[in-house]
């Protein structure tokens, strides 16, 4: 019966006690309502669902044990007759029957075609679990919840009395509360049991329940009994746990079409279609025709169909699914995320049947979990706590110098300032203010005893009216911010600092600390292209580090005239000199968005691992704490999670068009 | 120019196998060029190629730096490409009636193998193995310069 | 095609070849249905049924038995060329049959331990489906085939169109007769998932698991059913003894069965 779910668990409704030796009553209360009472019986090593005649049915003292492709029944050290988790028969076998004569044609006596008179029997379910009675809702939504219904599902569906039983125990293969549908039973019932020792605590959740109830040998409950009640769910939640972590799994799935694993799992995967016999929710069907010989009249049945048949699919022309990968990715991704598009929900309420009845064991929360990973946040040490770590707020500094780098870019060296900022690490930044102008991200371009430098391009408001300031102003300044580059992450291998234009900015510290520190390094490489020669920055710096022996200085410009002398072309023509194993390269690029892309590229198809590619972004920001939201890359603000990235951490957010 | 025969072919297969043009070609190949051409050495800022002059050789550069220079009116010369060790200049001189389509001036004393245009072309006209074998790489290196040449293109710099 | 019944009746002729008879028999066994269908068809070869010979053409040849004797050869080209439709049927015509195990022993060795002269029983090294000598445009499948299968194929046959026989696992079946999966609940051996249906679950409804007779399905994944028994602890050779039934022989089992008798040496 459709209920109309109760107020809800917190609006406390009448509740009674049931011994659990007068539970033979409710099922002949329900007879004598007129009703064929189908509940757990054990047949066949399993507890099914089936008609029953009285409580001597019910599997009393028994439980199962289940796992991916194992069920088994052991004994109970109690009397309990709910003591198991749900079994192989999912409900739907008795509102959406797996075979059903759903026309009849004819050719005498006139041409036509003629429905069933539908007739659905009075039933009521037994031992209903929190799972399925989602699961029915589920399958309202698919046969109800269009203009196009299934008349004969809504005939069942209505002639159903939901006698629904919480769940005091649970099976490895539950993952109920993960999908968010358990194990509380909460509505969706019209009576509802919950068992404990000494019998059953029982609630109406409608008229035609409590009208069963009242005529139980009933009384009222003591606190003990309903706190036992209550209690033993609570038991079970927690012993469930959160089997799969299932935020944003539906949109997770949508990018891993192509991933690897479906071809994996569709090995092993023999497509018998338990999985979609067994689930309450799958509800795809194949129409079969019968005629007698003449084929003057004809019967089309429905049968329960599953998408991993080799015909689901199939047109004249071919198979749309031809592989099996193709069927397998079909389920998965109905269950977990397209049907989310269709229904507004999951597909899936975690009952884990599709898990215990695979015969080859194959688990979803372990596909699922491999094909569609959660993405862990960036966690980082922070190097130092920031000052000044509201938006408002800025710490002042005195400008010491001003070094002008290129014709618009310009260094500025800051002193006299919070000695928090002298403990940050390369590939920081600060957020820098004038009174009057917006505050302005600033990588830190260079460490010192007393104060740090910033490189600056004039291009706009704030920051051309910094390079324009003289030695003795004062600036605001807050940071240092964001996250650093992972020196550590070269130990030992091959670092090599790929910068194009002012990008060398914010690598400029780092080379500097890879200097200082080039015995932890096998070799330390700066490839660095800029327009022009006249766009270089830090020549000074760039000529003494090519003069020493530390580290490996290779330049480039685009274009230049007669006197410069060196390399001409784009900066990726400079990793043809890259001699070593590419695979223990730790690179840290820095340029242009192009020249990045192209970098990383080139750095890939010459083998060095993604994970080991580090870039630093360029966003908009506007706080640079991760309040303001302007520098938003899909999941990350990249002024508190990066601005440093490794490649493997943004994935498919690197280089993509419009993010 | 300085101009040496070389009788020592395997001196100079040796040299071609330390550049990525010549270390990829067939051994036969190696040994036909080595042959063909003769090795060079250029001064810094000797001229080798004028634009607009016939290509009459084709060069791999062994060592040194040779800067691809186009005149631009107003701008005066400027460097388009640098060629570095390992890669070849003066690739047109397969094609008939091919012209420079930019000067290239040693930027660094610089070694080179240099094969005559007119002898190249009918080697590789009369033995098919030794085009089957050429053509593939001077198309790699090709290649490679309209690689970067779109990324110049695309003036990754811009502001 | 035959709106009377009487007009035109399609001529029905049945063969045999390396077989038991239990095919033929199915058909005699729809006895609600044999006044009905030798009214409406011309069954006018039927060993099993009559001695009355008549030569061909044929509209219909339903074909029993595998392609197992020297003489079989020519007889199914000759048959080929008598019907207009020929269906086989059986384990043995679409597969080969439980004698098609002889495909993977020393023939002439099995011959002399069994027959006193064995140089007076002439068969082929290998048995083999009549799909391997001729053209089959129908075939049913099992060891017998099902009652219901032909009963659908001859009535396609008269009303002209395709005959609607479904090509799933016998786990589909299982499942909607709301049979407890044996494999899962009792570790029981079971070749359902792999197997054709058309039996309407047979076996598993008797507590037993799935022999295999309809012969696997299109696409069955056999090597991951076969390596998945033996990781559960089954012998290669009890895996082997499942594999080898009424259709070993038919790809994919047969591969595996090769490729287990490789591995015993």
């Amino acid at each position: 019966m459709i209920t109309n779910p109760v107020p809800g668990p917190t609006a406390v409704a009448r509740q009674w006690f049931l011994a659990r030796s007068d539970l033979d009553a409710l099922i002949q209360a329900l007879r004598k309502a007129g009703r064929t009472v189908i509940g757990p019986t054990v047949r066949d090593g399993a507890i099914v669902n089936d008609e029953i005649q009285s409580a001597a049915d019910l599997p009393a003292g028994i439980r199962d044990e289940q796992a991916a492709g194992r069920y088994r029944l052991a004994e109970r050290s109690d009397d309990r007759v709910f003591g198991y988790t749900v079994g192989p028969t999912p409900w739907k076998r008795f509102t959406f029957p797996p075979n059903l004569p759903i026309a009849t044609a004819h050719l005498s006596g006139g041409f036509g075609f003629e429905q069933p008179h539908i007739t659905a029997p009075q039933l009521a379910f037994l031992g209903v679990r929190a799972c399925e009675i989602a699961a029915l809702g589920m399958q309202d939504r698919v046969f109800l919840g269009s203009p196009f219904t299934d008349e004969d599902f809504r005939a069942r569906r209505k002639a159903a009395l939901i006698v629904a039983v919480q769940c005091t125990t649970c099976s490895s293969t539950c993952f109920c509360s993960s999908m968010g549908t358990g194990p509380e039973v909460r509505n969706g019932y019209d009576i509802l049991l919950t068992e404990i020792d000494e019998g059953f605590v029982v609630q109406a959740g409608s008229p035609a329940g409590a009208a069963i109830v009242a005529h139980l040998p009933t009384r009222r409950p003591t606190h003990a009994e309903t706190g036992a009640a209550v209690d033993s769910v609570e038991a079970v939640r927690t012993q469930i746990g959160e089997p799969l972590p299932i935020a944003g799994i539906d949109r997770r799935l949508q990018h891993q079409l192509d991933n690897p694993r479906w071809g994996i799992v569709a090995e092993r995967c023999v497509e018998c279609g338990n999985c979609t016999m067994a689930c309450p929710t799958c509800f795809c069907t194949s129409v079969t025709e019968r005629s007698d010989m003449e084929g003057r009249t004809a019967t089309t049945e429905r049968q329960w169909d599953s998408c991993f048949d080799v015909n689901f699919a199939k047109v004249a022309g071919g198979d749309f699914r031809a592989r099996p990968r193709d069927r397998y990715r079909q389920w998965l991704m109905h269950k977990f995320s397209t049907w989310m598009d269709q229904f507004g929900s999951f597909g899936c309420v975690g009952c884990g049947r599709c898990i215990t009845w695979c015969p080859v064991r194959i688990d979803v929360r372990e596909e699922l979990q491999v094909i569609a990973p959660v993405i862990q946040p960036v966690e980082r040490p922070v190097a130092v706590e920031p000052v000044a770590a509201s938006p408002g707020d800025f710490s002042i500094a005195r400008l010491a110098s001003v070094r002008q780098e290129t014709e618009d870019t310009t260094t500025l060296s800051l002193t006299d300032m919070d000695p928090a900022f002298l403990a940050g690490r390369p590939g920081q930044f600060v957020m820098v203010a004038l009174p009057a102008f917006p505050a302005v991200p600033i990588s830190i371009s260079r460490f010192h005893s007393n104060g740090i430098d910033l490189t600056i391009r004039a291009v706009g408001a704030t920051s051309t009216a910094l390079v324009n300031l003289h030695p003795g102003a004062k600036v605001g300044v807050r940071g240092p911010l964001g996250t650093f580059w992972p020196i550590e992450d070269a130990f030992g291998r091959h670092a090599v600092v790929v910068a194009g234009g002012v990008g060398l900015s914010p690598l400029h510290g780092l080379v500097e600390a890879l200097v200082a520190n080039r015995d932890r390094f096998e070799s330390v490489s700066l490839y660095y292209g800029s327009r022009t020669p006249e766009d270089q920055l830090f020549r000074d710096d760039l000529a003494t580090w090519s003069a020493g022996k530390a580290i490996d200085v290779a330049v480039t410009v685009d274009r230049a005239g007669p006197e410069w002398k060196g390399r001409v072309g784009v900066v990726t023509t400079l990793f043809d000199m890259m001699s070593c194993d590419c695979s223990r390269i730790t690179a840290f690029v820095v340029g242009p968005e192009r020249m990045m892309q192209a970098s990383v590229q080139s750095l890939i198809s010459k083998g060095v691992p993604p994970e080991r590619i580090h870039v630093s972004m360029e966003r908009h920001m506007e706080c640079g704490i991760g309040l303001c939201g302007h520098c938003q890359t899909g999941r990350y603000f990249v002024c508190k999670d990066g601005p440093v990235f490794s490649l493997s951490e943004l994935g498919d957010l690197y280089v993509r068009e419009g993010i | 120019m300085h101009a040496r025969a070389m009788d020592d072919y395997a001196a100079v297969i040796a040299m071609l196998n330390h550049t990525w043009f010549g270390a990829e070609l067939a051994p036969e190949t190696q040994e036909r060029l080595a042959k063909l051409g003769n090795i060079q050495d250029f001064e810094v800022d000797e001229v080798i190629l004028h634009e607009g002059n016939d290509t009459r050789a084709m060069g791999v550069l062994v060592s040194g730096r040779l800067a691809l220079r186009t005149l631009v009116p107003e701008r005066g010369p400027v460097t388009i490409l640098s060629v570095e060790p390992g890669d070849i200049f003066g690739w047109s001189a397969v094609l008939t009636d091919a012209q420079a389509q930019s000067t290239v001036v040693a930027t660094e004393a610089s070694r080179a193998l240099v094969i005559d245009g007119v002898r190249l072309r009918a080697a590789l006209k009369e033995d098919h193995a030794l085009a089957a074998s050429l053509y593939p790489q001077i198309l790699n290196a090709v290649a490679r310069r309209l690689r970067a040449t779109r990324l110049q293109l695309l003036d990754l710099f811009a502001r | 095609m035959a709106s009377t019944g009487k007009a035109v009746r399609p001529r029905v002729a049945v063969a045999k070849f390396a077989s038991c008879d239990g095919c033929q028999l199915t058909l005699l066994d729809l006895e609600d249905q044999l006044l009905e269908i030798v009214t409406r068809f011309d069954v006018v070869e039927f060993p099993e049924a009559t001695s009355r010979r008549s030569p061909g053409p044929y509209d219909v040849v339903l074909v029993e038995g595998s392609i197992s004797a020297p003489e079989h050869l020519d007889q199914i080209q000759a048959l080929r060329k008598q019907a207009r439709v020929l269906v086989t049927i059986g384990a043995c015509a679409t597969a080969g049959g439980i004698q098609a195990l002889r495909n993977w022993a020393d023939h002439d060795a099995y011959r002399a331990a069994i027959y006193d002269h064995p140089e007076w029983v002439e068969s082929l090294a290998k048995a083999t489906a009549v799909s391997d000598h001729v053209r089959v445009d129908a075939e049913l499948r099992g060891c017998p085939i099902d009652g219901g299968q032909l009963l659908e194929l001859m009535t396609a046959v008269l009303v002209g169109r395709r005959p609607q026989i479904r090509e799933e696992a016998v786990c589909r079946e299982c499942k909607r007769k709301g049979i407890v999966c044996m494999v899962v609940a009792s570790g029981d051996a079971c070749m359902g998932p792999l197997t054709t249906s058309g039996c309407n679950a047979l076996c598993p409804t008797y507590g037993r698991g799935c022999y295999g007779c309809f012969g696997p399905r299109t696409g069955a994944n056999a090597k991951s059913w076969s390596a998945g028994l033996m990781q559960s602890g089954r012998a290669p050779e009890e895996v082997w003894r499942l594999f080898a039934g009424f259709t070993g022989y038919a790809e994919p089992f047969r591969s595996v069965l090769t490729e287990l008798g490789k591995s015993k040496g």
